[in-house]
């Protein structure tokens, strides 16, 4: 990149520098140590919200975060609930505060316009795959706070590698809202061409089968009324082969997960039988 | 069709997510957790993928997004199999407790001394109790102290 886009960026540096320097120390400061006090968990409390109000801001300057208060309600519920999921001592808070973060998730997908994959993470994380996580803690829970749960593995490194990515990441989005060319020379997307292509009136059934059955044409409109009919038709129409191939792969998993349990079972018992 | 801005929000927040995720699965040593932090890194990367979806209206982004659910709902039954079973063999859900299968030229990961008794005990509600006291204590070493 020249000098000149260089010096044009978006976001300010030293913003962003202030919060990823911010977002390292929080986590490394609310991550389990063997030297914790209630005053630094205080801190990193304290530096983790700087540290989210300046990446909040520097979305603002990318956009105009402000402008959408469910998003930013939703987005700020969703990583307020991720921090939380990683650096709860407790596996089970840990698991909730997981379910959290999957609400937030859920509504940033609404607000996006995928209202069947909202809804879809929902009822397959939260209600299957979470579910599943607290039957596992509920067997496998040891008597005690565990000292594995106390004590983590370099905090100061992984924190500082997290926020430094968090920052670099960042830095290319803005690179990339910044390396827009103007709308003269820019190349039409496809929803654009699409939507300069003359549209078939949409009247009779048969129109309407033929639009679900061409899903090249789907997701012109702002506001899709036919979201999910659109999503199955795109994934039973260009993708079928792969939705097979999903099949097989949650069947595998499912004889494959129980061929695991039951052969555990029987090492166990056989190890019983030993000791006896 | 998203606006420029939503989308530039969105894969922020994204990236928030994964990043999260990542120093999760890093730091933490609890195989559970482990877990729960990749499917979080799993959560931004399904908000980039609709993100980017719903910016250049094509669908390619939602149906991928689609198999990423397919394929995290397998791993997580898989691997919380492999958990249930790393427990009944060392009584713990420690990832180190695994560590005698490292490299032979890496060094062992050693526990720095915890502090003895410095836990802070929750505060759970008191209920005072009501009726006849039931016979037998027998239960009372299958209660656990806290969650």
């Amino acid at each position: 990149m020249d000098p000149v886009a260089a010096t044009t960026l978006p976001i300010p540096g030293l913003l962003l520098a202030g919060s990823v320097a911010a977002l390292a120390a929080s986590l490394w400061l609310l991550l389990p140590k063997t030297s914790d006090t209630v005053n630094s968990r205080r801190l990193g409390f304290v530096l983790g919200a700087a540290a989210l109000i300046g990446f909040a801001a520097t979305g603002r300057s990318l956009g105009g975060v402000g402008e959408d208060a469910v998003f930013l309600t939703v987005a700020g519920i969703a990583v307020i609930s991720g921090l939380a999921t990683i650096v709860t001592r407790s596996p089970v808070y840990s698991a909730i505060w997981f379910a959290m973060a999957l609400a937030g998730v859920s509504g940033v997908l609404l607000v996006l316009g995928a209202q069947f994959l909202g809804v879809a993470t929902i009822v397959v994380y939260a209600g299957a795959i979470l579910v599943m996580f607290l039957f596992v803690l509920m067997l496998a829970q040891p008597s005690g706070m565990a000292p594995y749960d106390r004590v983590s593995n370099e905090p100061m490194l992984a924190a500082a590698a997290g926020a430094v990515l968090l920052g670099l990441l960042t830095l290319s989005i803005g690179r990339l809202s910044a390396a827009e060319p103007p709308a003269c020379c820019r190349l039409p997307s496809r929803a654009q061409a699409m939507a300069a292509a003359p549209t078939e009136g949409a009247g009779s059934e048969d129109d309407r089968s033929a639009t679900l059955l061409a899903p090249a044409t789907a997701g012109v409109e702002s506001v899709d009324a036919d979201e999910v009919a659109h999503l199955g038709a795109e994934l039973f129409g260009r993708h079928l082969f792969a939705v097979e191939v999903a099949g097989v792969l949650l069947l595998v998993a499912l004889v494959g997960s129980i061929a695991v349990v039951s052969r555990g079972e029987a090492t166990e018992t056989d190890h019983r039988r030993e000791s006896r | 069709m998203i606006p420029a801005t939503l989308l530039t929000n969105a894969l922020l927040v994204g990236a928030v997510l994964f990043c999260l995720g990542l120093v999760g699965i890093l730091t933490r040593r609890n195989l559970i957790v482990m877990f729960l932090s990749a499917e979080l890194m799993l959560q931004g990367v399904s908000v980039t993928l609709v993100a980017w979806s719903r910016y250049h209206g094509d669908w390619g982004g939602q149906v991928l997004v689609v198999f990423v659910l397919t394929v995290a709902a397998c791993e997580a039954a898989v691997a919380l199999v492999f958990v249930l079973q790393a427990f009944a063999r060392t009584g713990r859900l420690d990832a180190s407790a695994w560590q005698a299968l490292r490299e032979e030229n890496l060094p062992r990961v050693i526990d720095h001394g915890l502090p003895a008794d410095d836990r802070v005990v929750p505060s759970w509600p008191h209920l005072s109790p009501a009726g006849v006291l039931p016979e037998g204590d027998d239960s009372r070493s299958l209660e656990r102290d806290h969650v």
